[in-house]
């Protein structure tokens, strides 16, 4: 090798190690912060001689993160839930203090109830839930042949939890904080950018159907990611919370926008493949000053006030095409089919001002101005999955109770309660079995590892400094294992085990039998946890599940046809929206399943709007009494349809709504009902959509040709 | 101001009761201070934050005490 080759090989290899120096410093950080705290809360709490300092070292490991936001979250609900618990465990030991299998039964029909409330909520509010289940069990169990002390348990519970999350959030917020907000303000403006930049492609270019389908769900999916980190965020910083109601804002506008986007694409992707060329390229041509007013660079720092100017001379120059292009127009069945699609557009080019608008408003620095918005959120909710979650988790705990009390173990109680947390905290994941078999992992390391630093180095150690000292090494491979993404799980539970079978306390305490005794029953917990995964599977991505939410979708389009209209509208948006980040949440990236609950999402989307416009505008003036009668057995054969579809609903929707449309021709003035009936009427002649299954065999184009 | 106040028969030191006080003042002067963006000016808002709960806490506690 020559000399010219190595000096120009050293400068790249300093780079690579200046890069990865970089990248591990953040780890290192990671685990400095949770090492600093681990210790702090230690100290502290022998300093206040709680019970169990171990558990407030426990707790400073559980809302350990990178993220200051993430801390002060999970945190936040795990006071809550810890107290809420603290409570329950009062209330329990009080109504059954001697009568054991009312006892054990309260405890676990509420452990269960948590588990059900977590199932109806999402984030770190589920993980409130969850806690104030097992906290209940954590404080009771113990007490369990001295009910007397309950009180004293929960004080000293409560204490020790709200002293790890003090120290906690004071460490992760005040030593070096990496802030998620940045992060955010980053992410919004991308999602922005690359939203934007795909509208001028779709809007000037042609784009393949499956690409616009894939980008939408990669859409959803950026809007979930924010909506997770919106709920952090505002923990961590006053301005983002003041905030908050807008970024909710841009999202709903965003999944607006992508939504009316699908559904114009979809539109003209069916009249091109009807073979009706004339309105496609009519609507084209409609579009085209969109795409115009975004041909210019568009990336991240591009603020979208600059925009948003150009956005309102598309929408004008859009508004004034409409009257000359449908005068061009030749045949009736081309007018009707442009009207239905400039509707389509004229309400694109809205949602995207209204979007811009809103981004415009997040980017621009300091307080905000206008008046904070507010939008009530309704969510999806699936109460037989919740009571499912009741009945498993209550299981889960009743059969553990009555192995403790046939077996009559003494170190029985230790791991039910073990199992009944592991249980409770992983029934939201989407791989439970495999999530806690990691962790069963890490907690046999971490047992061992707590083996060998009590028994064979905290012996020889004396005072505070020096059990920091033996303690460190041990720890920080927990922490470190749990900074690596691959081996967060591990990690955890080696962290978990350590902490809870060492327990550190003042004076220490150096009894092997115990020890052992602990460790094999809390391992036996763990492992009952993923045995009771194992016989009564998690619901998520169960076929029976997955059933479930199909019917949850479907029948946001009854909401849409039958429900009262007062605020339908964001009602029908918001509940969709939660439906959508539930499938991204629960199924797999790329399976089929996410695939084909999407493209109902999109089915159902499309025609629950069209339904609401629809009803809108027949609210909206005093229509003769001909055009409801007319209207109604369409709209009672749509929510059939959606409701149990059918191929025999499926014809009589179709028909129905054919019947409709001959009908309401005969008005005069009925242009704007019309439109919306033929969105759906197009909609559901789609041989591609999902709806395509219930399709009578029989060629569908003719019927196309003839239905107007 | 008493030391203890019992709730239910239960007792609760005084000096928590102003503890929530404080926390209810502090997330109200924050809300103030974030609808008008001025934490630009300080350099660390989160030791500030800590810093102004000790203050309120501590003036109330060395007032009434």
């Amino acid at each position: 090798m020559s000399v010219t080759d190595v000096n120009a090989v050293t400068p790249t290899t300093r780079d690579v190690v200046v890069t990865a120096l970089r990248d591990e410093t953040q780890t290192w950080l990671f685990v400095a912060k949770t090492l600093l705290a681990f210790f702090l809360t230690g100290w502290l709490a022998m300093r206040f001689a709680l019970d169990q300092p171990s558990t407030a070292m426990l707790t400073t490991i559980l809302v350990a993160n990178r993220q200051s936001g993430m801390v002060l979250a999970k945190s936040f609900y795990r006071a809550i839930g810890t107290v809420v618990g603290a409570l329950a465990a009062l209330v329990i030991v009080g109504l059954f203090p001697q009568e054991r299998v009312l006892f054990l039964g309260a405890l676990s029909l509420w452990v269960g109830l948590c588990a059900g409330g977590a199932t109806l909520n999402r984030n770190f509010k589920a993980y409130a839930f969850v806690l104030a289940g097992y906290t209940a069990a954590l404080i009771v169990i113990p007490v369990v042949n001295n009910p007397l002390a309950v009180f004293d348990g929960a004080v000293a519970r409560i204490s020790e939890v709200l002293l790890g999350i003090v120290v906690s959030g004071v460490v992760s917020d005040l030593v070096f904080p990496s802030h998620i907000r940045a992060i955010m303000r980053r992410a919004a403006r991308e999602q922005y950018a690359h939203f934007m930049q795909f509208v001028e492609r779709a809007t000037t270019g042609k784009t393949a159907r499956g690409d616009i389908e894939k980008a939408h769900l990669r859409f959803v999916r950026d809007a979930v990611t924010l909506e997770d980190m919106r709920s952090s965020v505002i923990f961590e910083d006053p301005e983002a919370r003041a905030r908050s109601g807008h970024i909710l804002l841009f999202n709903q506008r965003f999944m607006a926008a992508s939504t009316s986007l699908q559904s114009l694409h979809h539109l003209i992707n069916r009249l091109q493949r009807n073979g009706r060329n004339v309105p496609a390229a009519a609507l084209i041509q409609l579009y085209a000053p969109l795409g115009e007013a975004l041909d210019i660079p568009i990336d991240a720092d591009t603020s979208a006030k600059c925009i948003l100017p150009r956005l309102d001379d598309a929408r004008r120059a859009i508004g004034a095409h409409i009257p000359v292009m449908r005068a061009s127009l030749q045949t009736d069945q081309d007018v009707q089919d442009f009207d239905t699609g400039a509707d389509l557009v004229h309400r694109f080019a809205d949602e995207l001002y209204a979007f811009t608008d809103t981004a415009a408003l997040l980017q621009a620095p300091g307080g905000v101005t206008g008046s904070a918005v507010r939008i009530r959120f309704t969510r999806g909710n699936d109460i037989y999955g919740a009571w499912l979650a009741v009945l498993r988790a209550s299981m889960t705990m009743a059969v553990l109770s009555f192995f403790w009390i046939v077996l009559a173990w003494p170190s029985g109680a230790s791991a039910m309660v073990i199992a009944t947390v592991f249980a409770g905290l992983f029934a939201s994941a989407p791989n439970p079995i495999k999530a806690v078999n990691a962790f069963l992992i890490g907690y046999v390391l971490g047992a061992t590892a707590s083996f060998i630093c009590e028994f064979y180095i905290l012996t020889h150690m004396d005072g505070y400094g020096l059990l920091i000292a033996g303690c460190t090494p041990f720890l920080m491979m927990g922490a470190l294992l749990m900074a690596w993404p691959s081996t967060t799980g591990i990690g955890t539970g080696y962290l978990i085990g350590f902490t809870n079978l060492i327990a550190l306390k003042n004076p220490m305490v150096y009894d092997p039998v115990r020890f052992l005794n602990e460790s094999i029953a809390q391992l036996v917990g763990v492992g009952s946890a993923s045995v009771a995964f194992t016989f009564v599977p998690s619901t998520i991505g169960s076929p029976w599940f997955i059933r479930r939410q199909f019917e949850r979708l479907r029948r946001q389009v009854c909401v849409a046809a039958e429900a009262p209209l007062p605020g339908l509208i964001d009602r029908f948006e918001s509940t969709n929206h939660d439906l959508f980040s539930q499938i991204v949440a629960q199924t797999v990236r790329g399976s089929d399943e996410s695939r084909s609950l999407l493209a109902w999402a999109l089915s159902v989307h499309e025609t629950g709007r069209a339904l609401i416009q629809l009803r809108y505008d027949l609210a909206a003036k005093h229509w003769p009494e001909g055009v409801h009668r007319a209207i109604t057995p369409a709209i009672d054969a749509l929510k059939n349809l959606y409701d149990s579809p059918t191929t025999s609903a499926y014809t009589q929707a179709r028909d129905a709504l054919i019947g409709s449309i001959s009908q309401l021709n005969q008005f005069e003035g009925t242009q704007r009902l019309l439109v919306h009936l033929h969105l759906i009427r197009l909609a559901l002649l789609d041989d591609k959509s999902v709806l395509a299954d219930y399709m009578p065999r029989k060629k569908q184009s003719e019927e196309v040709g003839h239905a107007t | 101001m008493p030391r203890e106040i019992a709730i239910a028969g239960v007792l609760i030191p005084g000096l928590l009761v102003w503890f929530l006080i404080s926390l209810f003042l502090l997330f109200f002067i924050d809300m103030v201070i974030g609808r008008f963006g001025l934490y630009r000016y300080v350099w660390h808002p989160a030791l500030f934050r800590l810093a102004l709960i000790a203050c309120i806490f501590g003036s109330i506690a060395l007032l009434l005490y």
